[in-house]
């Protein structure tokens, strides 16, 4: 079910209408059951079935055993054997191919002559999320953050909450608990404000993403006609894409927690104004990286093997550089963990996994002496046109990166990144032929004047909610405003006749 | 109450807005448009029907020779599976004297076969109802590749709302009602010229989807006490339509109601050679003579009010005029002098 499709709206409106009939004490269960509609909506099985079961009963005994044994080791063995299980269900139903294909490349590496069939799995939507916000809730009862669930009906509905199962964010279970099980009244206010931004996450997706997508696949599906500049223009639009696709989802996901009263973590906060790839990650799916970096990078850092290769390093190569080793050690880890998260395929791991890795590297060997040249030849790094190329030196690496995140295949990817590099610059100059590539020139007029305004809301959202600092002007600006994001949804929108809402790019994931 | 009063304001502005906007992003208006911009309760005739009805019956021409005004409830292709939910539509903002039901396609065997244009055409101009709603699963009952897309016809703006690209001028200022709903075509060339037969007398079976409809519509005339005229228009039917046509009759006379054929008449016909658009339609020569035939019926037999000085109904005399400068300027001939001539004949 798509977020923008007129299935979900009514299924959230209906959803919404009992939650808020039903009496309060029993709104969670409402809730529960929509979730659970939701995640079997258009894949019901025992196989499916069993799968979410194993995540759910992985969770709540261990979560409970945990607690049960809590500051003895038993509890560290179930906590392990917890995760253990739900990790080698993500992995056989998500990453199963990647396995074969690497086996399959080392086997030919060898010249044995071995090949594996790649294998199709029928898993549920959301798995990844839901796997990793289980095996969270597993740590934090282990950590002694929170106390475990005993209703299972209650914890299936923390593992289920419908909004997220799509595109996340990452939720904790100490934050939610109360949200998600108290029966919370229909604010007025939050009724407003919580259908702006669901408005705002439709015009991201319908008006934005959706029109680079047609430039974008036609580029890329024809890299023969389209090349040169038409590449360079479908990189670019497909960062914003990706961008608009997957924050215009998050958008919907907190209008509609909002509205029932359920606060969420915000997982972007301007990331195309980032001045460094580090900043701009910590903008960019930021419950995904607060959660690698809570489960994976400083457990990792404190582990006695880093601890153990702190030490030798330093008396090898020096206290400066030899504690830098160890870092970049656990820094590999996590990248390359986010980035099989995001695909059981290279080019997820090369675009959001080893390629941040290696820009956020540089950035910490070069940055000092980048500085130091800055000072000698006087530039003022707190000019304006300074930081707008820092942000934009950040788009286009985060930009290139994507060409794989896009790309079928690691020598689609090449293809890609060769394709830039045909001379054809009159393709942007001479009025016709940049428009023969799935935008016409009228269609253009609408994406770069949707960018603008997305790129200005971005900004103002820097110093505080946008929609606070609507909702504070006269009620004649308001409207105005609110009605001309319901009438460019409506007429510049790409959805109708013809029209496929199309999965969301993280959907898969 | 306050924030109620506030939503209930924020969604009457939107709705005005709606409306609006998407009037100049909608497909050109046809004649249901053109019914739907009278006022309430100002028609006598409700004519409904396929393109048969608004090329055949000039509404301005029969309201200059006797004042009574006529609505068009028809659209290219109009299928005659939604006669019904056009009565209730038309109902629904006109008390008229009489309808008349032009059922000229009710014994054809490819009623069923049209375009997803041809349910557009219809359905788009029907306000937002129940009925549309109806109207639109009758025709896609029948359109099973279309099925799917249904939600596409019962919110056209998910069809039209891409037409931004293309609004000109007319589609902000608007149009005014042209011709009250009538299309003339003033041509003869579009097809060979058509076979002339005699009516013939015999009797065969309507195909049973057909029937059945006419039996539907029937049912829903009589039990809802509607005046009804059914009419077969004039046009080159062969001898196994004809005797359809005769078993049609005569399950509508069977039932009490009227039809009149104007294919079988004695003070009635026109010409094959000059009179016909194509094979289906008469041109501008041949809607003449058979209005002027029609409309004299219609007030006979109708007890139909004359408007024709009462100021509220001047844009009928504007369209009159509008119609006859637009005659003069396509056939390079003189409206007036054309009627002097047949008015001897009608």
């Amino acid at each position: 079910m798509s977020l923008t499709s007129l299935t979900f709206l009514e299924f959230c409106i209906l959803a919404l209408i009992i939650y808020f009939i039903v009496p309060k004490k029993i709104r969670w269960i409402v809730l529960l059951a929509s979730s659970v509609t939701f995640l079997f909506w258009n894949n019901l099985s025992v196989y499916t079935v069993i799968q979410a079961i194993i995540v759910l009963l992985s969770a709540y005994i261990f979560g409970i055993l945990i607690d049960k044994y809590h500051d003895t080791r038993k509890s560290k063995v179930f906590c392990v054997l917890g995760i253990l299980i739900i990790i080698a269900q993500l992995i056989y139903l998500k990453y199963t191919n990647l396995f074969l294909v690497t086996a399959n490349h080392i086997f030919n590496l060898f010249n044995i002559n071995i090949n594996f069939g790649m294998v199709t799995r029928n898993s549920l939507l959301g798995i990844s999320y839901y796997s990793l916000i289980m095996i969270s809730y597993l740590i934090d009862v282990y950590r002694g953050t929170c106390k475990p669930q005993k209703n299972i009906l209650k914890c299936a509905l923390f593992m289920s909450y419908f909004p997220i199962l799509t595109s996340g964010p990452f939720v904790r279970y100490e934050n939610m608990e109360k949200d998600l099980y108290e029966g919370h009244k229909l604010k007025y206010d939050s009724l407003c404000k919580g259908l702006v931004r669901i408005l705002w996450g439709v015009f991201k997706i319908l008006v934005i993403s959706q029109r680079c997508g047609y430039f974008v696949d036609t580029v890329y599906g024809d890299l023969g006609t389209y090349n040169g500049c038409f590449t360079i223009v479908a990189v670019i639009l497909y960062t914003i894409q990706l961008y608009t696709n997957f924050s215009g989802s998050i958008d919907i996901i907190m209008g509609i927690s909002e509205i029932i009263g359920i606060n969420l973590p915000e997982n972007f906060k301007a990331p195309f104004f980032s001045k460094t790839i580090t900043e701009f990650w910590r903008n960019w799916h930021i419950t995904l990286g607060s959660w690698l970096r809570d489960y994976i990078f400083y457990p990792l850092q404190k582990s006695n093997f880093i601890q153990k290769l702190n030490k030798k390093c330093k008396n090898i190569f020096g206290k400066k550089f030899g504690k830098k080793i160890p870092l970049y050690l656990s820094m590999f880890i996590m990248w390359t963990l986010i980035g099989i998260w995001h695909g059981g395929a290279y080019t997820f791991i090369i675009a959001s996994g080893i390629l941040q890795f290696i820009y956020i590297v540089l950035e910490d060997l070069l940055g000092p002496a980048s500085e130091k040249i800055n000072k000698k030849i006087g530039i003022n790094t707190e000019a304006f046109s300074y930081k707008l190329y820092q942000a934009l030196r950040t788009f286009l690496l985060f930009s290139f990166a994507m060409i794989f995140f896009r790309a079928t295949s690691i020598g689609n990817g090449i293809q890609i990144i060769k394709s830039i590099f045909v001379y054809n610059p009159w393709v942007l100059t001479d009025n016709t032929t940049l428009f023969t590539a799935g935008l016409d020139l009228y269609d253009f007029r609408v994406l770069i004047i949707s960018i603008i305004v997305l790129f200005i809301v971005d900004g103002l959202s820097r110093s505080g909610s946008v929609r606070e600092k609507l909702f504070k002007q006269n009620i004649v600006f308001r409207w105005t405003i609110i009605y001309m994001l319901i009438f460019a949804i409506l007429i510049f929108g790409c959805y109708g006749v013809g029209y496929d809402p199309a999965a969301f790019i993280y959907r898969q994931f | 109450m306050k924030k109620v009063i506030k939503i209930i304001i924020f969604l009457i502005i939107f709705y005005f807005l709606l409306v609006n906007i998407f009037k100049i992003l909608w497909l050109d208006k046809n004649s249901i448009g053109y019914f739907h911009d009278e006022p309430k309760n100002s028609l006598d005739v409700v004519y409904i029907g396929s393109s048969n009805a608004y090329a055949h019956f000039n509404t301005v021409l029969a309201y200059d020779k006797y004042g009574f005004t006529t609505g068009m409830v028809s659209a290219d292709a109009q299928n005659v599976a939604v006669t019904k939910y056009m009565l209730i539509e038309a109902q629904k903002y006109q008390k008229p004297k009489v309808f008349v039901i032009d059922i000229g396609r009710i014994c054809d065997d490819d009623l069923y076969i049209f375009s997803e244009g041809d349910i557009r055409k219809t359905t788009d101009s029907m306000t937002f109802s129940k009925n549309r709603k109806e109207a639109i699963d009758t025709l896609l009952k029948y359109r099973d590749t279309e099925k799917d897309k249904y939600i596409n016809y019962y919110i056209s703006l998910f069809m039209y709302h891409n037409t931004w690209k293309n609004i000109t001028e007319k589609k902000f200022v608007g149009d005014e009602n042209l011709y009250k709903g009538y299309v003339f075509s003033w041509d003869t060339s579009r097809t060979e010229p058509q076979e002339k037969l005699e009516w013939v007398d015999n009797y065969i079976d309507m195909p049973e989807e057909d029937e059945k409809i006419l039996l539907d519509l029937i049912d829903y005339i009589k039990s809802n006490n509607l005046n009804v005229l059914f009419v077969i228009p004039r046009k080159a039917f062969d001898e196994e339509y004809m005797g359809r046509f005769n078993t049609a009759i005569s399950i509508i006379n069977e039932n009490g109601l009227k039809v009149l054929n104007f294919n079988n008449m004695d003070d009635f016909d026109v010409d094959f050679n000059t009179d016909l658009y194509n094979a289906g339609h008469l041109n501008v020569y041949g809607a003449t003579k058979y209005t002027l035939y029609f409309s004299k019926y219609l007030k006979e037999n109708y007890d139909l009010p004359d408007h024709s000085n009462d100021p509220l109904y001047s844009s009928w005399d504007d369209e009159y005029k509008r119609f006859k400068e637009s005659f003069g300027n396509k056939t390079g001939n003189n409206f007036d002098e054309l009627l002097l001539e047949y008015n001897e004949m009608y």
